[in-house]
């Protein structure tokens, strides 16, 4: 009934190894050596009641350890009259090396992984990003976007150009048309700030809370209607809060990108967070045309003109005046022009 | 610091039988090699069950993940028929690794605030670093153990702080001519306090081994790189004065930066392998000595086709290379005993702090070498 199993017992005080036979009988594991009178080693003997001994997990090469109270153990390299003898006790291996040792639940837990995977980055870093962004004051935002446009000033930007009378009647129009939006959602502090720009007509929020209009995009639109498009879509990145939930974004799944690749370089690990990013790119473009179109409908003008900005800028990217920036990663102008004529 | 040669992929037992000394057989004793039992098959389960736990716990799991990967390391490395064990608790490593994870927001927190609190903080940081290294090569090494021996590590904070920053500090600002002393000095450091049980490693390699070592490693950069030029770069601009300038052009032109890209990346292994024969073979336990007899084009092809086997799968390749790369530098030791080595004692020392051990491997300082 019982089985007999050759091990190898260290004390835990010296490094001498001593080959032992090991036996459970009635819940006590027993061993003693096995050769005896060979050599000059004093002969092994020692019983303890199996709850005591901790035993290693299964693997399928190395040798398992049965480790006593002490710190002594047993090394045994005879895997299958070890098994027979687990099988004889209430040992039994934990869920985990269960899945480990299995293929199929390996494949399960693979699959998981991707889908999980997969809904994060669809789904559920989305929300949470956007749930944390909502919750931390502006100041913090305002923190990090502190310098953004000093430093823009000195590489990319010039002083405007625009008379200031044009400069203040757009300012004004704008402020009149965000009052019948503080009703539904607070508008966010914000501040229009006029730039002529060394990079083509363009226009962007900084974290801090400043609108940048360029020059050439005023120029470029040539309508008062479509300028106020223009800035309703960057005060709907201010109001969403689009750069802190970027900065997040971006953030976790450069981080989960490292943990994949990054030990092997970090170039590599680079190229999935690029390309994953862009999709969250497109995401916040929609969602701050959503917000303009909502500004529009509050003020009873026409979407004509907003999707008129997305034809006018389309038109210079495909007149081959390179991509203007302020269509990078940014979904294409055909397909805004459609989603805003549509709306609701 | 001058740690670098170490993969960061390696997992935190990393050359290997790290500072892992053994034990054989009687008098004219034997050589014994190393011998790494792991399968790329076998790990690929245990490592794919440790992420979907992590991920799905949020982190937490990654304390028991280590400590299940590491098991199957240290399980799986065997010398004179007997194989390590690792102890360490999850407990403690989940503890540390919180511990970094709120002081490196508050760190990246600080910077965004106020540019003078975040250069405090840094200064902080670095100042607290040799401390952690110290105790963190504690708790790594008493968590080892061969033959129910444990492992040690002695050392104080002052020896410490001297090769973890003041060393460091002189090497960056002598333009880094002094990085092989420095890295010879936290070497030394390292072996010499190492112990085993109640004996211990001494460590003679020179500082002029490893000013030679560096400048071996650099001029076989040198050789590869100026071959790629006279190779794949000459092919681009075939004769001179021709000024034309075709697509054939351009794509040789990618093609020798790529070339020159990989060659880089190769330096990699290429300093792990001098590194790791060089420590071993000035390495002893007590009379015991070690070889490591690493070949670094072997190496170097392992590295490269592991990348591209971890590219092409889109990482899933990632443990399969991990023990490859793992099994050939385990296999490459082997013990030279002086005697026998039945008669190792073991001491009682204090076990180090898992704030040291979370710190280090989520800053990824790897002590390897």
């Amino acid at each position: 009934m019982t089985t007999a199993v050759a091990a190898f017992y260290f004390d835990g005080k010296t490094s001498r190894r001593h080959a032992v036979t090991l036996e459970v009988i009635d819940g006590m594991a027993r061993i003693y050596s096995s050769h005896e009178g060979v050599g000059d080693a004093a002969p092994v003997e020692r019983v303890c009641p199996i709850t005591q001994l901790r035993v290693s997990e299964r693997l399928s090469r190395a040798a398992r350890k049965v480790t006593y109270p002490d710190g002594a153990y047993l090394e045994i390299q005879d895997h299958a009259a070890f098994a027979v003898l687990l099988e004889s006790t209430s040992h039994r291996d934990s869920l985990v090396v269960r899945m480990q040792q299995n293929w199929r639940a390996t494949l399960a837990a693979a699959a998981a992984l991707i889908v999980l995977l997969i809904v994060s980055y669809l789904y559920l870093l989305p929300a949470a990003s956007g749930v944390i962004a909502r919750s931390l004051p502006i100041s913090v935002e305002q923190r990090i976007g502190d310098g953004a446009l000093d430093f823009l000033d000195k590489h990319i930007l010039a002083p405007t150009t625009l008379p200031s009378a044009q400069r203040a009647a757009i300012t004004a129009r704008f402020k009149t048309l965000t009052a019948s939006m503080d009703a539904v959602e607070p508008i966010p502090p914000y501040e229009i700030v006029f730039r002529k720009s060394r990079i083509g007509p363009n226009a962007f929020a900084l974290p801090s809370g400043q609108i940048v209009l360029t020059d050439e995009i005023v120029t470029l639109l040539n309508d008062d209607d479509a300028v106020m498009g223009v800035l309703a879509h960057e005060l709907g990145h201010l109001q969403r809060r689009h750069l802190m939930r970027r900065l997040i974004q971006s953030s976790a799944i450069g981080a989960a990108a490292t943990v994949l690749f990054g030990d092997v370089s970090a170039v590599i690990a680079n190229i999935p967070t690029v390309l994953l990013d862009m999709k969250y790119s497109r995401d916040v473009e929609r969602e701050a045309d959503d917000y303009a179109i909502a500004l529009f409908k509050a003020n009873g003008m026409s979407r004509q003109k907003l999707a008129y900005v997305f034809e006018k800028l389309g038109e210079k990217e495909a007149a081959g005046g390179g991509v203007p920036p302020y269509l990078s990663s940014h979904p294409a102008s055909a397909e805004r022009v459609e989603r805003i004529l549509n709306a609701q | 610091m001058s740690d670098t040669f170490d993969q960061p992929g390696q997992p935190d037992f990393p050359a290997g039988p790290n500072f892992s000394a053994p034990p054989v057989q009687p008098a004219p004793a034997p050589v014994e090699a190393f011998s790494f039992s792991g399968r790329g098959s076998e790990y690929f389960r245990i490592w794919i069950v440790n992420l979907l736990l992590s991920v799905v716990t949020l982190g937490i799991y990654s304390a028991w993940a280590k400590v299940r990967r590491l098991r199957y390391f240290y399980d799986n490395t065997t010398v004179a028929g007997t194989s390590f064990e690792y102890h360490g608790n999850p407990m403690a490593i989940l503890k540390g690794r919180i511990i970094t994870v709120v002081l490196l927001f508050g760190y990246q927190f600080a910077f965004k605030l106020n540019a003078l609190i975040g250069l405090l903080v840094l200064i902080a940081f670095m100042v607290a670093m040799p401390w952690l290294i110290w105790r963190s090569l504690q708790f790594k090494l008493y968590n080892t153990s061969y033959r129910g021996i444990r492992f040690g590590f002695r050392g104080n904070a002052a020896g410490a702080y001297k090769v973890y920053l003041w060393l460091p500090l002189l090497t960056f600002f002598t333009l880094y001519l002094l990085t092989p002393f420095t890295h010879q000095r936290i070497k030394r450091f390292q072996h010499t306090e190492s112990r085993f049980g109640a004996s211990h490693f001494s460590f003679n390699g020179s500082v002029g081994a490893f000013y030679k070592t560096y400048l071996i490693g650099f001029g076989i950069y040198l050789a590869g790189f100026v071959a790629i030029l006279l190779t794949i770069g000459a092919s681009a601009y075939p004769f001179v004065g021709d000024q034309s300038f075709g697509a054939g052009h351009v794509f040789s032109f990618v093609l020798v930066i790529l070339a020159l890209y990989a060659w880089t990346f190769l330096m990699y292994p290429l300093f792990l392998t001098l590194m790791q024969n060089l420590i071993w073979n000035h390495t002893k336990l007590g009379e015991h000595g070690f070889r490591s007899e690493m070949r670094w084009s072997r190496m170097m092809f392992i590295a490269f086709t592991n990348i591209i086997g971890i590219v092409c799968t889109l990482g899933l390749y990632t443990p399969f290379a991990q023990i490859r790369a793992l099994r050939y530098r385990v296999e490459s030791m082997s013990l030279h005993p002086a005697g026998s080595m039945d008669d190792f004692i073991a001491d009682n020392e204090p076990s180090g702090s898992a704030m040291g051990e979370g710190m280090t491997d989520l800053l990824d300082f790897d002590l390897s070498l």
